[in-house]
């Protein structure tokens, strides 16, 4: 397969979201001026044409307020006509007086209603939607849409195929970004579409039962590495998030080109698919200019970026879809459970820099190569946990789905007090010397085989007093299985009779941000050879087990119903718990092994549902 | 003392931008001066710029072209 696969969004949005800065001076109860529905119809036609002047077809998303505009629909269909573009819908853009009038609420984002009044605006739009067009959409989306929403959608209105269901890691950090007043708290999804779970939308379905029915797509292509340490925000398929982020000069912004280049080059560790989605709000392109960027320069750049695909396009290297044709091509042509696989290089820093990404129905995960290849972001989608949002739910505006590894929310292999955070990494002793190897930088390669992909971490050399050696790191993701191997291997050393002893551990904790959640109950246990179990019960108490010769080490966290083990495939390995203390929320486990040169340590992480 | 308003350019704080956080200066008629109503930043457009030209120095790649090939040479380095 040869496959890159564009969706261009436009929305005609009455209100928008950003256009209003005089928001600010107090002048704006009266949301609905004319200037404003008129210069939003004008951004709305200028996109569209963009789109169409570069051999694009789109996707037009009618927004509430625009259900009730006679013009923008007539607009709407005679795109439809002309281009052949698709005419959908989306739960963005809803406020407007119609909507004020009849709701009596100014919420603006869809998946934080209370589950009553979501049903009905999702009844009462789709009704509005079909009377005005004469027929139900077959896409709709929003910033994120919970799987109880989704459900209630496809049983009502089973012919929706497809909706943008989440906005890619947009979450503490866009929170922070946004001055703390921006709710779109949904960090774990995947980065590229996907067939999301009954249970939970960011997690991927396991199977034709726990299929939810709609192809699920993230709101913008953004960039792997970068969004790792900042708000993703400004690194995306959106021109004007890159302006935001100030990663250009005057109107040149060759770093947008850069993106989508490495989104074709993700079509390498995807089987020859990849995929971008391209989406900008009207209030990015309105007239009185977007912070310090006047019009001139947004516009030029949404105009320079839909040419690339244009051109893209020309060359026969992209092909423009609607929403529902990239749904139903989705369906036939990609596997229901993943995997999703991203290799991601520096482009924007220059650094070697590297990310690997890994989803399944099973988890997401976050290998970072400039910590030596460690796991820095683990969310356990083989848990399906049942996490509703939005007005009167537990989780309210927290729509993120857990982690049970976050290194940069929860410190990693840097803490100020003994022992790490939160991270799956390995440590080399010799001696009384002791290395983590997140401390060496390293680059991955790229691999697959028989119902597993792979990661290959170029060897790392570690220096102690009296001995260096190499030590070659491989992951093999065993797709949804939740099996991850890991295979440390000793390779070189300065002294080839030279012993090390390999501790493969993994520091975990649960959560949605930076915050430490309550880890009380958890259950950690070591399980050795003659089946013996010595388990505890997570007490914040400092206490810890070893033995010498396990079958393996496990703990249980049930705030996220997530069972997670580190079991040796090599002979003869010792493990260990250690439970931890408030000022030291994790809980580790480890597998340790004595190994000599080129002897190895397999281990296999393994993620579970636990009951 | 006189009312802050939006500036001629809608400017966000240069020390909030640091910490990432995205928060619109005020601009002071009387003083000529752009002010934060978050941190304790204040000063003329030209140190806003200044600190912006620092801000985006992290990006060292940034007007740099990688096509899908340079990208793919990466995977050989
Ligand atoms: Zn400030």
């Amino acid at each position: 397969m040869d496959k890159f696969i564009l969706n261009v969004i436009h929305r005609p949005e009455l209100v928008p979201e950003y256009i209003d800065t005089s928001a600010q001076e107090g002048q704006t109860e009266e949301v609905s001026k004319k200037e404003v529905v008129s210069e939003s119809l004008d951004i709305f036609r200028l996109q569209q044409n963009i789109a169409h002047q570069n051999g694009l077809r789109t996707t037009i998303q009618m927004t509430y307020s625009s259900l009730f505009n006679d013009e923008c629909i007539e607009m709407a269909k005679q795109y439809h006509q002309e281009f052949g573009d698709e005419i959908g819908h989306t739960f963005l853009g809803l406020n407007c007086k119609e909507f004020r009038d009849k709701y009596h609420s100014k919420e603006l984002a869809m998946w934080l209603f209370p589950m009553d009044l979501k049903q009905k605006i999702v009844v009462d739009s789709f009704e509005l939607f079909k009377d005005v067009f004469g027929f139900y959409p077959t896409s709709t989306g929003s910033y994120f849409l919970d799987a109880e929403l989704i459900n209630f959608i496809k049983e009502k209105y089973p012919m929706i195929k497809t909706a943008i269901a989440t906005c890619f890691e947009e979450g503490p950090k866009i929170f922070r970004h946004t001055n703390s007043s921006w709710y779109t708290l949904m960090d774990g999804s995947p980065w590229t579409a996907w067939i999301p779970s009954k249970k939970n939308t960011h997690a991927i379905a396991e199977n034709e039962d726990d299929d939810i029915g709609i192809v699920a797509l993230p709101h913008l292509s953004r960039d792997l590495l970068a969004i790792m340490d900042n708000a993703g925000d400004m690194f995306g398929t959106h021109p004007q998030n890159i302006i935001r982020g100030l990663i250009y000069e005057d109107d040149r912004l060759p770093y947008m080109y850069n993106l989508v280049d490495q989104y074709q080059v993700m079509k390498k560790f995807n089987k020859g698919f990849s995929y971008n989605l391209a989406y900008v709000g009207p209030g990015w392109m309105g007239k009185g200019g977007r912070w310090e960027a006047p019009y001139r320069i947004l516009k030029k750049s949404y105009e320079d970026f839909i040419a690339y695909y244009g051109h893209l396009k020309s060359e026969g290297k992209i092909q423009d879809m609607t929403m529902t044709e990239f749904a139903d091509w989705f369906r036939g042509n990609q596997p229901r459970s993943g995997p999703l696989v991203g290799l991601w290089k520096d482009l924007l820093y220059g650094t070697k820099n590297q990310a690997f990404w890994y989803a399944d129905s099973k988890f997401r995960v976050q290998i970072d190569l400039k910590q030596g290849g460690a796991i820095t972001d683990l969310r356990p989608y083989a848990s399906k946990l049942t996490r509703p949002c939005g007005a009167g739910t537990k989780a309210n505006q927290d729509a993120s789905y857990p982690y049970i590894v976050h290194s940069r929310y929860r410190a990693g292999a840097f803490t100020h007090y003994a022992g790490e955070g939160a991270i799956k990494s390995c440590k080399v002793r010799h001696g009384a010397e002791e290395v983590d190897v997140s401390a060496c930088r390293t680059t991955g390669a790229y691999d697959e085989g028989e119902g597993c992909r792979i990661l290959n971490i170029r060897p790392v050399e570690i220096e102690f007093a009296n001995l260096t050696i190499k030590l070659a790191t491989t992951y093999t993701f065993k797709e949804n299985t939740g099996e991850i191997l890991i295979s440390r291997k000793f390779i070189e050393s300065s002294d080839p009779n030279a012993k090390i002893e390999i501790d493969e551990f993994l520091a975990s904790c649960w959560g949605t941000t930076e915050y430490p959640e309550d880890l009380t109950g958890c259950v950690l246990s070591v399980i050795e050879k003659d089946g013996s179990r010595n388990e505890l019960s997570y007490e914040y108490r400092c206490r810890e087990y070893a033995a010498d010769n396990i079958q393996s080490v496990e703990a249980v966290i049930p705030h996220v119903q997530t069972k997670v083990s580190l079991i040796p495939q090599s002979p003869k390995c010792g493990g260990y718990y250690e439970e931890g203390y408030s000022f030291a929320p994790n809980l580790k486990l480890g597998v340790v092994k004595t190994i000599g040169l080129n002897e190895e340590l397999v281990t296999c992480l393994k993620v579970e549902q636990a009951k | 003392m006189s009312q802050g308003r939006a500036g001629k350019i809608n400017y966000r704080c240069p020390n909030c931008l640091f910490r990432d956080i995205d928060f619109d200066l005020l601009y002071d008629k009387e003083e000529n001066q752009y002010y934060c109503r978050r941190c304790n930043w204040e000063g003329m457009e030209e140190e806003i710029l200044f600190q912006y030209a620092a801000y985006k120095r992290k990006y060292k790649d940034m007007l740099k072209r990688y096509t899908v090939e340079d990208i793919l040479a990466k995977d050989e380095e």
